[in-house]
C-alpha cells in the first residue's frame, strides 16, 4: 500500500541507547515482555495469598507470611486482603496482560508482520514504555505508604474510593498510576493504528494482514478511543480526593455533595467493557493465525473472522451497562443493554465456527504454540458461554457480585488471554531471541496450566452459583456458605498446582534464552513476512521492503512444486 | 477410584446448589438459569466435539495431506450461517424474551401499597450495618413512632415486602440469597426492590458490594414469621419504640418520607 514513509533510524551504539532508551520496536517489545512477566509473577503471588486466605482461614501463610505480616503472625489481615485483591486485579490487567499482549506482541509483531522497518513513531514508542514503567513504579511505591496501597477493588467505585472510604494516599497514587498508564496506552495505540494504516508493505491489503495484526489493530483502536475516558474518570476521582470537588459524592447522611457515585460507574465501564475486548482481541488474532499455521491449511473464513472481530469491537462499545444492572438504571437502558450484550454471541459463534473449520481436515502438528491455541478455544468457550447468564438481567440479579462473575471473567480475561499470550511467546520466541524453547517442558507447562486453571475457575463458577459473594475476607461467617469450604480448598490447591507449573515456564524461558538451540529463520515453516528474515532480525528488519503477493495463510496448497507445503507472502500465489 | 470420584463429584454438585428458594418468583431466575446452562452445555459439547474430534482425526499422523480450502465455498458459508442463526434464535432471542417478560411481569412490577397488602420497609446501609425502618402505628415514615431495627429484618410470610433503600456512606448491595434478587444501595439515591417470602424461618442478609475492610462482616438476619407471630412482634416492638424512641438521637433520625 503506501509504504512511503519508512525511514531507518541509525543503529544505536551505546548500551543506553541500545537497551534502555531504545527506539527499536524489537527492544521495546522485549522491555514490555520483561515488565509484564515480572508483574505477572507479582500478581500471581497475590492470587495465591488471596486463595490461601479463603481456604485456610486463620492459618499463617507458609514461609513468606511471617515476613509480610509480622503483626498477625503470618495471617493475612482483612484490610490487607482488600489491598491484595485490588492490586491483584490492577496489576494483572494493566501491568501484566497489557504489557505482554499489547506492549510486547504489538510492538514486535506489527512492524515485522506488515513488512515495516519500525513503528511509525519510534520516539512515541519509547515514551510509551517509559510511561508504563513510571506508572508501575508509582503503583509499587503505594505499597510502602502508611495506610498501604489502594483497597477499594480494581473498579475503585466511589464513594468507597473517595477519602470517605479510603483515607490513605494509596488510592490517590492508584489514580496517578492509572492515568500515567493511560497516557502510555494511548501513545502506543495511536502508534499502532498509524503504523498499520501507513506502513504496510506494498501489495498488502487489509485482508492480506495476518489475523494477529487485525486483533492488535482493533485493540489499538479501542485503546485510543476508550483509555482516555478512564483517564478523565481517574482525574475527576483525584480532584474529589485531593481538591475537595464532589463529582462522585452525593448528599447523604455521612457525605455531602451534588455529584453522583453512579456517574463514575458509567465512566468506568464505558472504558471497562471495551477493555476486556482490548485484552482478548490480540489473543483471538494470535489463535486464529496459529490454528491455521499448525493445521497446515489456510485459515477457514479468514475474512469472516476479521469482520466478526471487527463487529465484536463495535458492539463492545455499546454493552457496558450490563455491569450495572443492580444499580437500577432506567428499565429502557437495562433492556437495551441486555439485548445488545446478547448480540455479541453471533460474531462469537462465527469465529468459533471458523476456528473449528480451520483445524477440520488439517494435518495438525501439536507443537506447544498449537496446544496453547487449542486451549484458548476450550477455555474461551467456557468463558464466553457463562457470560450469557450474566448478560441476562434476571439471572444477573442473583449472580452479580458472586464468584460466578469472578469465574466467568477469569475464564475470558485470565485463562484465555494467558494461554493466548503463552502461545505467542512459544511461537515468536525464536524470532525474538534467535533460540528455540524446549518443546517437552513447553508441553508440561501447557498441561499443568490447563488442569490447574480449569480447577480454579470452574470451581469459582460452582461456588458462585452456590451463593458465595466476591471480595469477602471470610465468606464462612455466613452459615449457608459453609458447605462450600471443600470446593474452596480445592480451588486453592488448584491455584498452587498451576502456580508451580509457571516455574517450569520461567526456567524454560530463561534457560532457552541462554542455552536454547539456535533457531533457523523459519522454524515453524510458515509464510508470513517475519519468517523471511533472520532470527533475530537485524536492526532495521528488512534490507529491502518486501512486496506482498499473497495472503498470510498459504499452507497446504496441492499445486506447490517447491518441496515446501507453504508459500511466503512475497511469492506469487501458485494456482492449479 | 471412579466410584470415589463420582461420590465426591456428586457431593460437590449438591454443595454448589444455591440456597433454598423461599420467594414466589425466584423460580423464574432458577428456571432461566437452568435453561441457559442447558444451552451452554449443548454448545460447549459441540465445541468440544470439534476440538477433540478434529484434533484426533486430523493429527499429522492420521491425516497427512491437509484439505486446501479458504472456507469460502457455498456449503461452508451455509454451515457457518446456520450456526450463527441457531445461536441467535436459541440464545439471544429466547433468553432476552424470557428475561424481559419476567422483569415486566414480576421483578419490575412493584406492588402498590394503595391497592394491595404490602409491607413497606425503609433500609439504610452503612459501614458495616443494616438498619430497617417500619412505618409504625401511624403508617407514616420519619415520624416519632417508627419501629427501627439494626441488622434484624422481620417480615410476615406470604406478604409482599417493598423496600426503599439508600446508603449513608459508600455503595452497598442488599441481598437475601434465598430470594435471589439483589439491589445496590447508593448514597444520594433511593433504589427499590420487592419480594415475598413463602417459608417461615431464619435466613442470612448479605452485603454483596465491596464496602471496605469489614465488608465480609456486613451481615444481617431475616426472620420470616407466620402472620400471627409477626403481629405479636410488631405489637411488642411498637411498645418498646414508643418508650425508647428519642427524637434527638441523630442515629435514629435517618428516615425519610415515603414517596411514589
Amino acid at each position: 500500500m503506501s509504504g512511503g514513509f519508512n525511514e531507518i533510524h541509525p543503529e544505536p551504539t551505546t548500551f543506553i541507547s541500545k537497551y534502555i532508551i531504545s527506539f527499536d520496536h524489537k527492544v521495546i517489545a522485549k522491555q514490555f515482555l520483561w515488565m509484564g512477566i515480572a508483574f505477572l509473577g507479582l500478581g500471581g503471588l497475590m492470587a495465591i495469598l488471596i486463595r490461601w486466605t479463603l481456604a485456610y482461614q486463620g492459618t499463617p501463610f507458609p514461609i513468606l507470611g511471617a515476613l509480610l505480616f509480622p503483626d498477625t503472625g503470618g495471617v493475612v489481615p482483612p484490610d490487607t486482603y482488600a489491598m491484595l485483591f485490588t492490586m491483584h486485579g490492577t496489576i494483572m490487567i494493566f501491568y501484566a496482560i497489557t504489557p505482554i499482549l499489547i506492549g510486547a506482541f504489538g510492538n514486535f509483531c506489527i512492524p515485522l508482520m506488515i513488512g515495516a522497518r519500525d513503528m511509525a513513531f519510534p520516539m512515541l514508542n519509547m515514551l510509551s514504555f517509559w510511561f508504563a514503567f513510571l506508572s508501575g513504579a508509582v503503583l509499587l511505591t503505594s505499597f510502602f505508604l502508611p495506610l498501604g496501597a489502594a483497597s477499594g477493588g480494581w473498579t475503585s467505585y466511589p464513594t468507597l474510593s473517595t477519602t470517605l472510604g479510603s483515607p490513605g494516599a494509596g488510592q490517590t497514587l492508584w489514580c496517578v498510576a492509572i492515568f500515567l498508564f493511560g497516557v502510555s496506552s494511548t501513545m502506543g495505540a495511536v502508534n499502532y493504528v498509524t503504523t498499520v494504516i501507513t506502513l504496510r508493505a506494498p501489495g498488502m491489503g487489509y485482508f492480506d494482514m495476518p489475523l494477529t495484526v487485525w486483533g492488535l489493530w482493533l485493540t489499538a483502536i479501542l485503546n485510543a478511543i476508550f483509555v482516555p475516558v478512564l483517564g478523565a474518570g481517574v482525574i475527576l476521582l483525584t480532584l474529589d480526593r485531593v481538591f475537595g470537588t464532589t463529582f462522585f459524592l452525593a448528599g447523604a447522611s455521612a457525605t455531602s455533595g451534588s455529584g453522583d457515585p453512579v456517574l463514575f460507574q458509567h465512566v468506568f465501564w464505558i472504558f471497562g467493557h471495551p477493555e476486556v475486548y482490548i485484552l482478548i482481541l490480540p489473543a483471538w488474532g494470535i489463535v486464529s493465525d496459529l490454528l491455521s499455521f499448525f493445521s497446515r491449511k489456510p485459515a477457514f473464513g479468514a475474512k469472516a473472522t476479521a469482520l466478526a472481530m471487527t463487529s465484536v469491537t463495535v458492539l463492545s462499545t455499546v454493552v457496558y451497562g450490563h455491569h450495572m444492572f443492580t444499580t437500577q438504571m432506567s428499565p429502557l437502558l437495562t433492556q437495551a443493554f441486555m439485548t445488545m450484550t446478547m448480540t455479541i454471541s453471533i460474531p462469537s459463534a462465527i469465529f468459533f465456527a471458523n476456528w473449528l473449520g480451520t483445524i477440520w481436515k488439517g494435518s495438525i502438528r501439536f507443537d506447544s504454540p498449537m496446544l496453547f491455541s487449542l486451549g484458548v478455544v476450550f477455555v474461551f468457550g467456557l468463558g464466553g458461554l457463562t457470560g450469557l447468564h450474566l448478560g441476562t438481567v434476571t439471572t444477573d440479579l442473583y449472580l452479580h457480585d458472586t464468584y460466578f462473575v469472578v469465574g466467568h471473567f477469569h475464564y475470558t480475561m485470565a485463562a484465555s488471554v494467558l494461554l493466548g499470550g503463552f502461545a505467542g511467546i512459544y511461537f515468536w520466541f525464536p524470532k525474538m531471541f534467535g533460540r528455540m524453547m524446549n518443546e517437552f517442558w513447553g508441553k508440561v507447562h501447557f498441561w499443568g496450566s490447563m488442569l490447574g486453571l480449569n480447577g480454579i475457575f470452574f470451581g469459582m463458577l460452582m461456588v458462585g452459583y452456590g451463593g458465595m459473594h466476591r471480595r469477602t475476607y471470610n465468606p464462612f461467617v455466613y452459615e449457608y456458605l459453609q458447605k462450600l469450604i471443600p470446593i474452596n480448598t480445592f480451588i486453592t490447591l488448584s491455584a498452587l498446582f498451576m502456580g508451580a507449573f509457571q516455574i517450569v515456564f520461567v526456567i524454560n524461558f530463561l534457560y532457552s534464552l541462554i542455552k536454547g538451540p539456535k533457531a533457523s529463520n523459519n522454524p515453524w515453516e510458515v509464510g508470513t513476512l517475519e519468517w523471511t528474515i533472520p532470527s533475530p532480525p537485524v536492526h532495521h528488519n528488512y534490507d529491502e521492503i518486501p512486496i506482498v503477493r499473497c495472503g498470510p495463510h498459504e499452507l497446504g496448497n496441492p499445486n506447490l512444486k517447491t518441496g515446501r507445503d507453504f508459500q511466503y507472502q512475497t511469492e506469487e500465489l501458485v494456482e492449479g | 477410584m471412579g466410584l470415589l470420584a463420582a461420590s465426591v463429584y456428586g457431593n460437590w454438585w449438591q454443595r454448589s446448589m444455591p440456597p433454598t428458594d423461599i420467594s414466589s418468583n425466584g423460580q423464574l431466575i432458577d428456571g432461566l438459569w437452568n435453561y441457559t446452562t442447558a444451552l451452554c452445555i449443548f454448545y460447549f459439547i459441540l465445541v468440544c466435539l470439534g476440538l477433540f474430534g478434529f484434533s484426533y482425526l486430523y493429527s499429522r499422523k492420521r491425516h497427512k495431506t491437509p484439505y486446501y480450502t479458504y472456507g469460502n465455498k457455498k456449503q461452508h458459508i451455509i454451515v457457518t450461517a446456520i450456526i450463527g442463526a441457531a445461536v441467535f434464535l436459541t440464545i439471544d432471542l429466547n433468553i432476552t424474551r424470557i428475561a424481559s417478560n419476567d422483569l415486566l411481569q414480576q421483578f419490575w412490577k412493584y406492588p402498590d401499597p394503595k391497592t394491595e397488602k404490602v409491607l413497606r420497609v425503609e433500609v439504610m446501609a452503612q459501614q458495616w450495618m443494616w438498619s430497617f425502618r417500619y412505618a409504625g402505628a401511624d403508617g407514616k415514615f420519619a415520624t416519632a413512632d417508627d419501629v427501627v431495627t439494626n441488622n434484624d429484618l422481620r417480615v410476615p410470610v406470604n406478604t409482599k415486602v417493598l423496600f426503599h433503600l439508600t446508603s449513608k456512606d459508600v455503595i452497598h448491595s442488599f441481598w437475601v440469597p434465598n430470594v435471589r434478587v439483589k439491589v445496590d444501595t447508593i448514597p444520594g439515591r433511593v433504589t427499590r426492590v420487592w419480594w415475598d417470602a413463602n417459608v417461615p424461618g431464619v435466613y442470612d442478609i448479605v452485603c454483596a458490594e465491596m464496602c471496605g475492610a469489614n465488608h465480609y462482616r456486613m451481615k444481617a438476619q431475616l426472620t420470616v414469621y407466620t402472620e400471627k407471630d409477626f403481629q405479636k412482634w410488631v405489637g411488642s416492638s411498637q411498645e418498646i419504640a414508643n418508650i425508647t424512641n428519642d427524637p434527638d438521637d441523630v442515629n435514629q433520625a435517618w428516615g425519610w418520607k415515603w414517596e411514589i
